[in-house]
């Protein structure tokens, strides 16, 4: 456990030049890139004295390296500073930490879909390798990996929004249902612990098809995954060795077998992570979902150059956290691995 | 069994989804919110004829910059004021003409250079101070301290502002400016509360509001917007007494939220495609009315080939404004002959016919032909003016190809980027939206040798400022002698082409069947006020 310990500290330093690489990388992409966020925030035809004094009072015009230096300082200080455009100086950290949970809770709902999914389905397909379900499945994760993200979502959304009408399309809640009180941010959560039943309905209705999406989007890769691991460890001797005992196949397959064929799933769970935080970005788009990916689509198109770093800081740090906690997981599931 | 039954439904599914792709047509819509009951306005308008508490749910793919009318430069944060924050003159609703707000009578001097108003007694802010003379002084004096966007509205017209008794404020002008009451009428003029309102910074999330039909009562910044009755509101109450607004990030999205009910009208902006398919939705209504929004294209008359006149002459005779309208638009444009809009006071055609003949002679008189042709760049950008910028310029593209003398390069830039090459394009596309309903909005800012520069165009003409002099200084605001004026300007736009007008735009609400008055005028507000819900 020392050992890990140690692997863990060297980890999580390692986060620290990590995060200053991509966010010199996302500063220099962003000056060297072509748009100027003033500009971009104000009619066109506006005159350009006009246009220098507010590049001046938001110290746009001083060089390079000083906006850098200013950067990186506030950083350390973990100041992310204040927003440039559409709106000017509104606290970058605030304005992310309101967007935050709406992400965080489509990022659970759409993991927990691809796990139960991608690994129920791909366990499934293993245990009737070469029959018609598991040729669709194979199918299926080739197929649900390649549609693009958004078209998906507005297919459910046009099945199970306008012509079934089952499902709301755009939101977290309805407009005419009250937010649950604040507590977590997450709406689901929030319902519960306020005891505010309508509120979880309203908030699960409108979870569905936005989580759906994103996480039928990944489970491709799980159920592809889980099947050829599961069918590698069907092959083992212990498998052979319970089927001899006389254990029913079912029990065989879906309580010994794919708890040894987790291990590299978990990995991928986590390698997933970033792929599932791009998806969102998408997904949050076409269900007018109020989180992060959506508001650095917007950021984007402003050149809001603070938000966009904040945000990709945010995302770095989101992404590091989680590979380091599969890490972990890894060693505690598998008590063979030290490092 | 059952599981294998799964994937059935699992192909059949993705059979469906794959049928929606080419066929993305309505079924039944099946409206899924039984509205249940919603918070009513929290104070009802004592006189209020039959006002709906029913919730009107408006969706928009428009957002909210600033909540404060001194730094707000768009056109949805406007909307919100305009129902939210009163002037001392507004528009009468589905007119362009202005009626007492605020102000209940205003004299102008003999010199056209002081405005004094004559406010309404007895109101107050929603914070309760009381609305007088000294809060409308203030609310002038902040504009000129803040310098936000859109202060030049103020800044370049009034010198300071003199409160002559409690209920009377005097503007006194830096020079006599004949279209001042239409000035007054913009959202930097609008009256807030001094208690409410910091003196000199922007309150960007500010609810504070000024006196409006309605009064915002809750806010999540690119989420929603709950709007109620203002109960101490001079005029008569608004028909509905809570508003919300709801903010998409897709147009897609918004029209499929119409579509199942989760709306009850949808603005600022479907696609074209979409109101075409909306209007066979029995359901559902789509709304016409008069736009003031035009798109044009913008020559850098200082860079060639565009400095040769001839050059931008034939191609204001190549291009094919139908095809645009007919193609890109999809019938939600018109074709626009003047930078004057349709409908507006003044409006000539001015601009020729296509007349592919005259489009080549010219050309050949610049020194081009068939085996020599101009070769071109024209920018574009996708991401300002909706999906069918890209259609808009390959229309633009194959019509001055047509003539054979030309080649056309097509360039473009996000609009972050695009902005910022104003004066290094030599043709490129924008668009226009009024800051006040007069012809010299739509001519002034390009054709004006000290304001051209700033859109890239670097156009001047002596004859043209002296023609903007006169407009400006004439007596009367309607007049025939200012009409005259407008008249020439548009004509010697069409001799010099520093622009070249394409289209304007309608505009085009969607709305659930039933929604009524929803009234369209070419100052493209929305009047939430007057939109009532029957049934």
């Amino acid at each position: 456990m020392r050992s890990l310990g140690r692997y863990l500290l060297m980890r999580t330093l390692l986060t620290i030049p990590m995060i200053f690489v991509l966010v010199t990388m996302v500063f220099i992409i962003l000056r060297v890139m072509p748009g100027d966020p003033v500009k971009a925030s104000i009619r066109p035809g506006a005159p350009q004295e006009y246009i220098d004094e507010i590049r001046h009072s938001l110290g746009l015009d001083k060089p390079l390296y000083v906006q850098y230096g200013e950067y990186l300082w506030d950083l350390l200080h973990f100041d992310l500073g204040t927003t440039l455009s559409p709106v000017r100086g509104q606290s970058v950290a605030e304005q992310i930490w309101q967007h935050f949970p709406a992400t965080l809770e489509l990022s659970l709902a759409a993991m927990l879909v691809t796990a139960v999914v991608g690994i129920g389905l791909g366990a499934y397909a293993a245990h009737h390798r070469r029959s018609l379900a598991d040729y669709s499945l194979r199918l299926y994760g080739i197929v649900i990996y390649s549609i693009p993200v958004f078209w998906l979502g507005l297919m459910f959304q046009l099945v199970f929004g306008v012509w079934l009408g089952w499902l709301p399309i755009a939101g977290r809640i309805s407009s005419l249902s009250a937010a649950p009180e604040h507590i977590t941010g997450l709406y689901t959560v929030d319902s519960i612990l306020t005891h505010n039943w309508p509120a979880l309905k309203d908030s699960v209705l409108h979870l569905i098809m936005p989580a759906m999406t994103l996480g039928l989007y990944l489970s491709g890769v799980f159920v592809r995954l889980t099947r050829s691991n599961m069918l590698q460890v069907l092959k083992m001797d212990f498998v052979t060795a319970a089927r001899a005992r006389g254990i029913p196949e079912r029990t065989v397959v879906y309580r010994h077998a794919l708890k040894n064929a987790l291990i590299p799933i978990i990995t991928m769970l986590g390698l997933q992570f970033a792929l599932l935080l791009a998806g969102a970005v998408l997904t949050e788009s076409t269900f007018s979902w109020p989180g992060l990916g959506r508001f650095l689509v917007e950021r984007i198109t402003y050149r809001d150059f603070p938000s966009i770093q904040g945000t990709v800081v945010v995302f770095a740090l989101l992404v590091a956290s989680v590979s380091l906690l599969v890490d972990i997981l890894y060693a505690w599931i598998d008590p063979r691995i030290r490092y | 069994m059952s599981k294998r039954k799964i994937f059935f439904v699992v192909l059949a599914l993705a059979v469906v989804l794959a049928l929606g792709l080419t066929a993305c047509q309505k079924a039944t819509p099946a409206p899924t919110q039984a509205p249940s009951g919603g918070e009513e306005a929290t104070e009802a308008p004592t006189e209020a004829p039959a006002q709906s508490s029913e919730p009107i749910i408006i969706g928009t793919t428009d957002k909210v910059t600033d909540l404060d009318p001194a730094n707000a430069y768009d056109f949805h944060t406007w909307e919100i004021f305009h129902n939210t924050m009163d002037t001392l003159l507004h528009y009468k609703p589905g007119t362009t003409d202005l009626e007492p707000g605020l102000a209940e009578s205003y004299d102008v001097s003999d010199d056209g250079l002081e405005y004094t108003f004559h406010l309404r007694q007895g109101l107050k802010f929603n914070d309760g101070t009381p609305f007088n003379a000294d809060a409308v002084k203030w609310s002038i004096d902040r504009v000129f301290k803040i310098q936000g966007d859109p202060n030049w509205l103020v800044t370049s017209f009034v010198d300071h502002v003199e409160v002559v008794d409690e209920y009377t404020v005097k503007f006194v002008l830096k020079k006599a400016v004949n279209y001042f009451p239409l000035l007054v009428a913009t959202y930097p003029y609008a009256p807030v509360s001094p208690n409410c309102y910091p003196a000199d910074e922007i309150a960007s999330d500010s609810t504070c509001g000024g006196i409006g039909p309605y009064k915002i009562d809750k806010w999540v910044r690119d989420v929603e917007m709950d709007l109620v009755a203002n109960p101490n509101w001079y005029g008569e109450p608004p028909k509905t007494s809570n508003i919300i607004i709801k903010y998409f990030a897709d147009a897609t999205t918004m029209r499929l939220a119409l579509e199942n009910g989760e709306i009850d009208v949808a603005t600022k902006s479907l696609n074209p495609t979409d109101y075409a398919d909306l209007k066979s939705n029995p359901d559902i209504q789509v709304v016409e009315g008069p736009g003031a929004q035009i798109r044009y294209i913008v020559f850098n008359v200082k860079m060639a080939p565009f400095d040769n006149k001839l050059v931008r002459e034939a191609i204001s005779y190549a291009v094919d404004r139908q095809a645009i309208v007919d193609k890109a638009f999809q019938g939600t444009h018109e074709p626009l002959y003047s930078m004057v809009p349709m409908g507006m006071w003044s409006h000539i055609d001015a601009f020729p016919k296509r007349d592919l003949e005259k489009a080549k002679e010219l050309l050949q008189e610049a020194g081009y032909s068939e085996d020599n042709p101009m070769e071109i760049d024209l920018w574009w950008t996708p991401t300002h003016y909706g999906d069918t910028e890209s259609d808009v310029a390959s229309l633009v593209k194959a019509a001055l190809e047509e003539t054979g003398m030309i080649k056309v390069n097509l360039q473009s830039a996000e609009w972050a980027t695009y902005t910022e090459q104003f004066g290094s394009m030599g043709m490129f596309l924008l668009g226009w939206y009024p800051d006040y309903i007069d012809p010299d909005n739509y001519t002034y800012p390009f054709a004006a040798s000290d304001a051209s520069d700033d859109i890239g165009c670097n156009y001047a003409s002596e004859k043209m400022d002296e023609l903007f002099q006169q407009e400006q200084s004439a007596t009367d605001l309607r007049g025939d002698a200012r009409k005259q004026v407008f008249e020439e300007i548009q004509k010697l736009w069409a001799e010099d082409v520093p622009t070249l007008p394409l289209t304007q735009g309608k505009l085009m609400v969607a709305a659930r069947k039933n929604i009524s008055g929803i009234v369209l005028d070419p100052v493209m507000l929305n009047h939430y006020f007057l939109l009532e819900k029957t049934k």
